[in-house]
């Protein structure tokens, strides 16, 4: 069979769209399929189909009542779009995003480079004893006692290794 | 040095490897506010230029605000940036080196998009190149990375790895006997795409398609780059036994009659260039006529942005005559 569109190729693609009950069929070569955009589907704009698989969420509404506490995004927000507002929405939204994660990659566990940011990795100032009897004060001042005798015993604790 | 398009390639034209990154404590940049994207900007220049290595030398930053629209687009035409990087206006920047070869987009759909583009099959090398940016930057910036996701990124499509890899091959017998739909069918149920010539969404013109991985979480930057380069290998041997069928004589027709016209043309689209280039590209590659041209270059420098950032800005039909005319010129030379 010849493609109907270019009536050169030989028709390789089968094209059967229902719309509104109305059943149509095309046959169409390679090249014309692509051109009229029926190879890409699927492919054509991975966030677009990928919003489309959020909207299958059956627990939308309840996560929709959350918001990432950096960039405020809900559920909603990264379903609509397709995108992720932020890191830390991946820390948020963990448990509504794992299964679409599993559809797209079939796998919810990275296997390849870890950064190595030991260089740069945010380690905590190594904290003195002055900033510890500081904070101290300040606790002891708002009269957060519970917390303060935390800390009091955790400056005994650090006096008692620095005199061994 | 030049870039990838001035070199001679066979059926495997370009390889091209991007790594998707983002810096913790900024929003992604649909999210991100201005004074966040002036902060990314500064740090990831900062990070790559004042490191006193070997790349820093061959880099140059460019802030995209400064750049005329007509180059943005030629960058796109020239595989330098994406079309979506394009469309990002002001708030984007690039680091480029002089070939080219490397470009590191800044404030793409991700924070950092490392880009590494060469020709012809190079995969390994080009990652390689990619690998060592990805750990220069990683050294001074903090990415944002989760133990079990991997690399985070603004699309979840990205996560993991963040290794899109591509290869740019010329297709013209799998096009001809309509092998490309079911070719397409194929790479896309084992994790990955086949699409036209500029990436998502566009038409494939001079039979140049693109096939990249999908798949970037669960499977290892190693193990996506050799699956592709074994899909690949079978697309490009099927492509050889096919061209082997071709009527030689059919070939060779097709191809000096498209050199004839390219030659001798006063007015050719775009389009047309692209499909008559094509045919000559098969022509050389097949071994069946003998020209000292190189289509890809000529395709390249001869699309629409390309000649206006050369020539200024031109009406369709300007762009037309004036594209016949280069090409005349440098085909003449060539007798």
């Amino acid at each position: 069979m010849l493609c109907e569109k270019c009536k050169k190729n030989m028709a390789t693609t089968h094209i059967r769209s229902v719309v509104n009950g109305i059943v149509s069929e095309k046959n169409l070569c390679a090249a014309c399929a692509t051109e009229e955009g029926y190879n890409d589907i699927g492919h054509n704009s991975l966030a677009s189909m990928l919003a489309s698989m959020f909207h299958e969420a059956p627990s939308r509404s309840l996560a929709s009542q959350t918001r990432c506490s950096v960039c405020n995004s809900t559920f909603d927000d990264i379903a609509s779009t397709g995108k992720v507002g932020c890191a830390n929405c991946y820390k948020t939204f963990y448990t509504e995003l794992l299964p679409y994660l599993k559809r797209v990659h079939g796998s919810t566990k990275h296997a390849g480079k870890v950064p190595c940011r030991a260089p740069l990795m945010v380690k905590p100032e190594k904290e003195t004893i002055e900033d510890l009897r500081l904070e101290l004060n300040r606790l002891v001042s708002e009269e957060k006692y519970e917390e303060a005798a935390v800390l009091r015993d955790k400056i005994r604790g650090m006096e008692a290794n620095n005199n061994e | 040095m030049s870039s990838w398009y001035t070199k001679e390639s066979s059926i495997a034209v370009s390889t091209r490897v991007r790594l998707a990154r983002n810096l913790s404590g900024i929003p992604f940049p649909s999210r991100m506010s201005n004074e966040q994207f002036e902060e990314l900007k500064q740090r990831a220049k900062s990070a790559i230029c004042d490191s006193n290595t070997p790349f820093a030398k061959n880099l140059n930053f460019i802030d995209m605000a400064s750049v005329p629209e007509n180059e943005i687009n030629a960058m796109v035409e020239r595989h330098i940036i994406s079309p979506e990087f394009a469309k990002r206006g002001g708030r984007s920047a690039i680091i480029l080196s002089k070939d080219e070869s490397i470009s590191i987009m800044i404030g793409e759909e991700d924070h950092i998009r490392i880009q590494v583009i060469l020709d012809g099959l190079k995969l390994e090398e080009a990652y390689d190149i990619a690998e060592q940016i990805d750990s220069l930057l990683d050294s001074r910036l903090h990415f944002a990375f989760d133990e079990n996701l991997g690399f985070l990124t603004e699309c979840p499509t990205n996560l993991g790895t963040g290794l899109r890899a591509s290869l740019m091959l010329h297709l013209p017998a799998c096009e001809s006997s309509g092998e490309i739909a079911s070719l397409s069918d194929t790479v896309n149920k084992i994790g990955f795409t086949v699409r036209g010539m500029y990436g998502e969404g566009s038409k494939a013109g001079a039979s140049l398609y693109q096939i990249s991985n999908q798949i970037t979480l669960g499977l290892s930057e190693k193990n996506a780059l050799d699956n592709l380069k074994s899909i690949t290998a079978r697309i490009i041997e099927k492509e050889e036994n096919l061209r082997s069928s071709l009527n030689k004589l059919k070939v060779e027709d097709m191809a000096y009659r498209a050199l004839g016209v390219l030659k001798n043309c006063r007015i050719i689209t775009s389009n047309e260039m692209m499909n008559l280039l094509s045919r000559i590209k098969l022509g050389i590659d097949m071994g069946i006529i003998e020209e000292k041209i190189n289509p890809i270059e000529l395709l390249i420098s001869n699309q629409r942005f390309m000649l206006m950032k050369k020539f200024g800005e031109m009406q369709p039909e300007e762009r037309d005559i004036q594209r016949a005319s280069n090409l005349r010129e440098i085909l003449q030379q060539e007798v």
